[in-house]
């Protein structure tokens, strides 16, 4: 990848997290505004695993070191929040799509980078313009992005919405095949 | 002809005469070279033979008991009892039990070694998924199975296989024949290829209740839509969130994508479009075309 080569240069990144094909992303903006009527809502998230006891310390200075880092490089605005399972949520916020595309791999390679890449979970995009929010995960030990359309109703999704989404961006997107794997993420703290 | 409610098919009927003439071609080949090795088989055939019957004399039991199926009287289950009641009278078939499987995933099946010891199941899944003329349409393709005896054609057909895989088992004990291939061998190749034909076999037998259940309810549309709902990949996305499946690891470990590969060979249902297809025919033939 040339972007990543000449953001991060040599850095070595720790094994287990597949950052890469979040760029596809930015290619597949075009169809998803002007043929599937999605509008980037502006906001994304890298969503981690909780970190042991003794991670703990370590990680908020290295953290807040790398949110410093980000904000220097781009000029998305990232935030951290923190879910109910625990989860920590890093919130990045763009109004550009493909600066938001690069503030979520920015992130992700940084926690990748400072040894958390084994906690990276996913990443969230947030559409709109449709019935419902619509959502686009990426999973970042396999690489591939899977639609998530919540209802709002408990935990019900929209699921042939998520499936004609799927016939639409095969073409553009590394799209999860197993569908079994389409866990989504409810009650996202975006705002 | 007593019964004419479940119809024929010459094509489909003389290909499962094939496929059951192989099938006893191979078992007479196997015999002949068991023979021949002077092996002792008498002790495993009879055994065999009392598995066959336990099989045969217990698969309602069995699959009742394997998949967690409650047997559920009229009173717990008003509506499905009547559903059945009325596709029995319509097919000239004694009422079977009837039992409720209690999972999420849509489907059904049908045991019993004859009409009047068989057994209906259905998942709750089914039951709430699908709209009563597709739930009908899928009861009727079991009363099918019912009505041509599947459990009993089925067994017949898959003991001589037993036969050839218990001899894999105790191929050392046997001995070897003098010339040729050891025996483990021939039962090893006895049994892949008795194997893929009772697959066959099995797959004609669906087509079958498929056509019969067409013919019963003459609304073959129905029980088209229900089998695309079952075999929706709306069944396969999770409900769960991501971060409560984390903790599960082994969910992830499963190459989900081996059984996606596996040819049509291996199934012993025939693929969807094939189903659906015939099930258009049969709508054509019926003066009622139904587009795919």
């Amino acid at each position: 990848m040339g972007l990543t080569d000449v953001l991060f240069g040599g850095r070595k990144r720790l094994k287990g997290a597949k950052l890469d094909k979040l760029f596809a992303l930015s290619t597949a903006q075009v169809t998803l505004q002007a043929e599937l009527g999605l509008k980037p809502a502006g906001v994304a998230a890298v969503v981690s695993k909780p970190l042991s006891a003794g991670e703990f310390a370590r990680a908020e200075q290295e953290i807040d070191e790398l949110l410093g880092v980000v904000a220097q490089t781009s000029g998305s605005e990232v935030r951290r929040r923190n879910d109910p399972y625990g989860y920590q949520w890093l919130v990045v916020r763009d109004r550009d799509f493909e600066d938001l595309v690069t503030g979520v791999h920015l992130v992700a390679s940084e926690l990748s980078n400072r040894g958390f890449g084994e906690q990276l979970l996913a990443a969230l995009f947030a559409f709109e313009g449709r019935e419902h929010p619509t959502y686009l995960i990426y999973g970042f030990k396999r690489g591939t992005f899977w639609p998530f359309v919540p209802t709002g109703e408990g935990q019900e999704r929209d699921n042939p919405a998520e499936l004609r989404l799927k016939t639409e961006l095969e073409k553009e997107l590394p799209i999860e095949p197993e569908l079994e794997r389409w866990l989504g993420l409810f009650d996202a703290p975006l705002d | 002809m007593k019964r004419k409610a479940y119809g024929r098919d010459f094509g489909l009927t003389s290909r499962m005469f094939l496929t059951i003439f192989l099938l006893g071609a191979l078992y007479v080949g196997f015999f002949a070279l068991l023979l021949q090795s002077g092996a002792s088989i008498g002790v495993m055939v009879v055994v065999l033979g009392a598995f066959a019957f336990i099989q045969y004399f217990t698969s309602d039991k069995i699959a009742l008991a394997s998949s967690g199926a409650k047997v559920v009287t009229p009173e717990q289950a008003p509506d499905l009892h009547a559903m059945v009641d009325r596709l029995c009278a319509m097919s000239d078939l004694p009422k079977p039990r009837v039992a409720v499987i209690p999972t999420d995933v849509p489907n059904a099946f049908a045991t019993g070694r004859s009409p009047k010891r068989s057994v209906v199941a259905v998942t709750e899944g089914l039951w709430r998924r699908l709209d009563p003329p597709e739930i009908e349409g899928v009861i009727a393709h079991e009363l099918a199975h019912i009505a041509n005896r599947d459990v009993a054609v089925m067994t017949f057909a898959s003991f001589f296989s037993n036969v050839a895989s218990l001899l894999i088992w105790f191929g050392g004990g046997l001995g070897r024949n003098r010339e040729g291939p050891p025996i483990w061998l021939i039962a090893l190749v006895v049994y892949f290829v008795s194997y893929f034909l009772i697959l066959a076999l099995s797959r004609y037998r669906e087509f079958a209740a498929d056509r019969g259940a067409a013919l019963v309810t003459g609304a073959p549309e129905n029980l088209m839509s229900a089998l695309q709902k079952i075999a929706s990949d709306i069944t396969r996305i999770p409900q769960r969130d991501l971060r409560q499946m984390e903790g599960l690891n082994a969910f992830f470990i499963i190459p989900t994508n081996v059984k996606r590969s596996a040819a049509t060979l291996f199934m012993t249902h025939p693929p969807l479009e094939k189903r659906l297809a015939r099930l258009a025919d049969i709508a054509q033939e019926m003066g009622k075309p139904v587009n795919l």
